[in-house]
């Protein structure tokens, strides 16, 4: 062959090129050297001289190509009617054969014209990019010229012109029909095939196209498809609703859910397989909302109890939570609700069950502790741990564990809590113990659960300050570790300011050890006489919440001696310090030597003095003793009581009964009871908690006994607003010494976030607090700009 | 804490020696408490009590992993008091007692 541009007779060349060409698109079998001699034709009438023929070429073959496709319409059409749908009348079959033979045929024909498409069309053609970013926007796309189509193409354009438009109603009927019976029962291979090629035929014909190159399988097969899969979902979903078993309806929602997506994927377009799983959401499930919603309550119900069926409750839960989900939001929102209300629900029912009022707090916790944890499994099970549910989960505790009667002031979590912690943490009177170091361990991290719950967590905080001051001072802690690991939870929940008088108060302990040891060192080395008996716990003032502390008393003679030589090696210890007794807290132990069996009394140290009284005395007017031991108002009484109750002491007259402060009757006195016997060896005297008035409570003397904990509840909750007002004062002062000039909002917004750990403010109150810095000269509102204010150095 | 007695310290009556007293006291636990020897305890730099923690230190311990503070009070010799931190600052502004307008020179620190 020549490559040269020559003369070509062009009717005669198409005669020979038509014959092959037409052996070619019908699949026959082409000779090797025929093929190549056709090549070269084409490539000789492109080149033709004088004229190119390409053009008359192309336009030849593109009427041939017509012709012969109109030949293959009506051999598909067959005898069949086009008017029925009946996906079996042969129809289908015929045209796969067709597409089968034509497809590859126009494929082979493409090669054999490839001069024609390298040099004729690709030069025509427009590239991608010019189109879709539309610089060639005028440049008519090659789909709409056909002079711009490579000879492959073009025959693709031609079948989808030429054979699929007059039959696409045909073909729509009978592939909607053919998928429709494919989901009730599996077709046979044979069909499952033509089905599938059918379906991918109106693909590939258009794969070539730049733009919308899925229309036709759009138009033809997918919408077609799921209008009519979308009715039927619907008319399924109905039936099943009205039957009235959710439970039923569910599981076959899932089961049709999932044979519709393995429907989809097996004979449709990869790209459809999110259109097919929306339609079945919004035909079966979303157009039913309100008659789904209306059972969630009842399903959250049932799945929440723990009857024997629970767990099918549980499946019933979950396939509902699996179709409202990729509903979205708001589909599931009524969902959200349901596990709410339930928990809740089941909280307060927890609460309320009946137990012992001396237990109230290990009831409060456990049954937290019970609701957080089934819930917490429950939304686990059956939704996976989603967002939102456990979130719901927390409002619901939330709303449980600050639950406020409408009798009660205030929520009683604060004072539940520090109580439990405290159980916890006390040494165990001998007998009861049970729980070992591991199992308290456990508790208090889990009562850290419960802990983050708590709105007032300020409340807490002063709970179990005077619970840990109580059991430091008189020993009480079963382990300090324990201690000192509840204060690190504390911290790691909360953190530093809200347990730094906490940690304040456990190193002052730790202090104290050391101290008394340099001071018995100190004794020795002095040669002074030691005081084996003697120890000291020397804290720091403003850590601890102790009230009423420095009330004067004169200390027995036996005491004076070890206090002062302690007070002496202080003083040259530190320097800049004053040191003060709270001997409401020291506790001394007496030994009773007129007593038959001798008792060992652990008493404060007033009732020391009280006791030792008696010493050279047998009998003392109330009033002179009273006022040679210096114990005024309350105090008298508070620590003389017990004395009389435990018999130790008689009375004659009124000695100044009542807790107000009572004054002993002139002619009152008290005697020593000689007669004082006591079944027990050891006596521990308890002291009643001294009133509010003195200072947020005592760390009372009430050693050893509960009662403490329980007793100044009420009071607590109107020294927290004080101290919530000192709190937030502290908060602005050090939020405007550092950012100097704020806007009144951003000021209020930043003291809330700092008060979170702790409680939540009221605007009202931090408005109060900002006036009251204003009035003290910390603050002044800036004069040129309004709603501002600035601090003053 | 052995069980020696505390009458002990005072000579001449022990458990020996039967005397005619009524009790013996074993044991005192003590406990006392112990704040800065200050006229005022507010600190007028940082209006923090002296008791506790400056503002600077008070927010340097929150990245400690322990509330140990080493934050302690001066005296000057016009016997105000302030923390040590607030008032190493102050001086090098100001050489004066913020409070009274003296010449600062420190009295005392505290320990
Ligand atoms: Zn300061
Ligand atoms: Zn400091
Ligand atoms: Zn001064």
């Amino acid at each position: 062959m020549s490559l040269k541009p020559r003369n070509v007779d062009f009717t005669e060349t198409w005669t020979h090129l038509k014959e092959t060409v037409a052996g070619v698109v019908g699949l026959r079998a082409v000779e090797r050297s025929v093929w190549n001699t056709r090549f070269s034709d084409v490539y000789a009438l492109c080149v033709a001289h004088p004229e190119p023929l390409a053009d008359r070429l192309y336009d030849e073959t593109k009427s041939f190509l017509e012709e012969h496709v109109a030949g293959l319409l009506a051999r598909v059409r067959g005898s069949s009617s086009l008017e029925n749908n009946d996906h079996n009348d042969g129809l289908l079959t015929r045209y796969v054969t067709a597409w089968r033979e034509y497809s590859q045929g126009v494929a082979y024909l493409n090669s054999l014209y490839s001069y024609l498409n390298l040099q004729h069309v690709k030069r025509q053609k427009v590239s991608d990019a010019e189109i879709i970013y539309g610089s060639a926007a005028t440049v008519s796309c090659p789909e709409n010229d056909a002079r711009q189509l490579e000879v492959g193409e073009l025959g693709l354009e031609i079948w989808e012109r030429v054979l699929v438009r007059p039959l696409s109603t045909a073909l729509t009927g009978r592939i909607v029909s053919a998928l429709c019976s494919a989901r009730d029962s599996t077709p046979d291979p044979a069909l499952a095939t033509t089905l599938k090629e059918a379906i991918h035929s109106t693909v590939q014909v258009r794969a070539f196209r730049v733009r919308a190159p899925l229309q036709l399988y759009q138009q033809l097969v997918l919408e077609p498809y799921l209008a009519a899969a979308g009715a039927a979902h619907a008319r399924m979903a109905a039936a099943l609703l009205a039957a009235g078993d959710v439970a039923h309806y569910t599981r076959l929602a899932l089961q049709q859910l999932e044979r519709e997506v393995s429907l989809g994927a097996r004979f449709l377009d990869a790209s459809s397989a999110e259109q097919v799983r929306a339609c079945y959401e919004r035909a079966a499930v979303a157009a039913h909302l309100p008659a789904l919603h209306a059972t969630v309550d009842k399903l959250m119900r049932d799945a929440a109890t723990d009857e024997r069926d629970g767990q099918e409750r549980r499946d019933d839960l979950r396939r509902m939570y699996v179709l409202l989900r990729p509903l979205g939001g708001a589909a599931l929102r009524p969902l959200v609700d349901a596990a709410h209300a339930q928990a809740t629900a089941d909280g307060h029912a927890l609460l309320a069950q009946p137990h012992n009022k001396d237990e109230a707090h290990t009831h409060f916790v456990n049954a937290m502790l019970t609701l957080h944890g089934k819930y917490s499994k429950l939304f686990a099970d059956v939704f996976g741990g989603a967002q939102a549910f456990i979130g719901a989960l927390d409002k619901a505790c939330s709303a449980v564990v600050n639950f406020r009667g409408p009798t009660d002031s205030c929520a009683r979590a604060p004072e539940l809590l520090a109580r439990y912690c405290d159980c916890l943490l006390r040494k165990r009177g001998g007998g009861g113990g049970g729980s070992g170091e591991t199992d308290v361990d456990e508790k208090l991290s889990a009562a850290i659960v419960v802990f983050k719950y708590v709105d007032d967590k300020d409340v807490f905080q002063k709970y179990y300050a005077r619970a840990l001051a109580r059991r430091l001072i008189h020993q009480l802690s079963a382990s300090m570790e324990q201690e000192e690991a509840m204060i690190n939870r504390l911290k790691a929940a909360c953190g530093y300011e809200f347990t730094n008088k906490l940690h304040r108060m456990f190193t002052d302990v730790a202090v104290s050890a050391d101290l008394n040891a340099k001071f018995q060192q100190h004794l020795r080395d002095t040669n002074a006489s030691t005081t084996p008996g003697f120890s000291i716990q020397v804290l720091q003032a403003g850590a601890w919440p102790l009230g009423g502390a420095m009330a004067p008393l004169a200390p027995p003679q036996q005491l004076e001696r070890p206090a002062r030589l302690f007070e002496a090696f202080y003083r040259a210890s530190f320097s800049g310090r004053r040191l003060a007794w709270l001997h409401h807290l020291c506790t001394g132990e007496l030994r009773t030597r007129y007593t038959p069996r001798v008792c060992h009394l652990s008493a404060t140290t007033p009732q020391c003095a009280l006791l030792l009284s008696f010493e050279t005395v047998d009998q003392w007017s109330a009033r002179d003793l009273r006022d040679a031991l210096q114990l005024g108002g309350d105090a008298w009484w508070r620590h003389l009581r017990p004395l009389l109750d435990a018999a130790l002491l008689l009375a004659e007259g009124d000695v100044g009964a009542g807790d107000g402060g009572g004054e002993p009757a002139p002619d009152a006195t008290l005697a020593l009871n000689l007669a004082f016997s006591c079944k027990r060896t050891k006596l521990r005297l308890t002291c009643a908690n001294a009133p509010s008035h003195q200072g947020a409570a005592t760390a009372g003397a009430g050693a050893g006994a509960n009662a403490g904990a329980g007793a100044d509840s009420g009071e607590s909750a109107t020294h927290c607003d004080d101290d919530r007002k000192m709190y937030l004062q502290a908060a602005i002062v050090r939020i405007m010494k550092q950012r100097k000039v704020l806007r009144h909002t951003e000021l209020i917004q930043e003291v809330v976030s700092q008060a979170r750990g702790s409680f939540a403010p009221s605007v009202a109150m931090i408005k109060k607090c900002i006036e009251a810095l204003i009035d003290k000269q910390y603050l002044e509102r800036a004069p040129a700009a309004l709603d501002t204010y600035s601090y003053l150095a | 804490m052995s069980g020696e007695d505390f009458d002990a310290l005072d000579r001449g009556d022990n458990d020996g020696q039967k005397s005619d007293k009524m009790f013996t006291l074993k044991k005192w636990n003590a406990v006392a408490m112990w704040s800065w020897d200050v006229e005022c305890d507010t600190c007028a730099i940082c209006r923090v009590q002296v008791m506790d923690a400056c503002l600077r230190c008070q927010g340097e311990s929150k990245k400690d992993s322990y509330g140990k503070q080493d934050c302690v009070v001066v005296w000057g010799e016009c016997n105000h008091s302030f923390h040590f931190c607030c008032m190493s600052l102050w001086v090098k502004q100001n050489n004066r007692c913020p409070l009274c307008q003296q010449e600062w020179s420190i009295q005392r620190m505290g320990k």
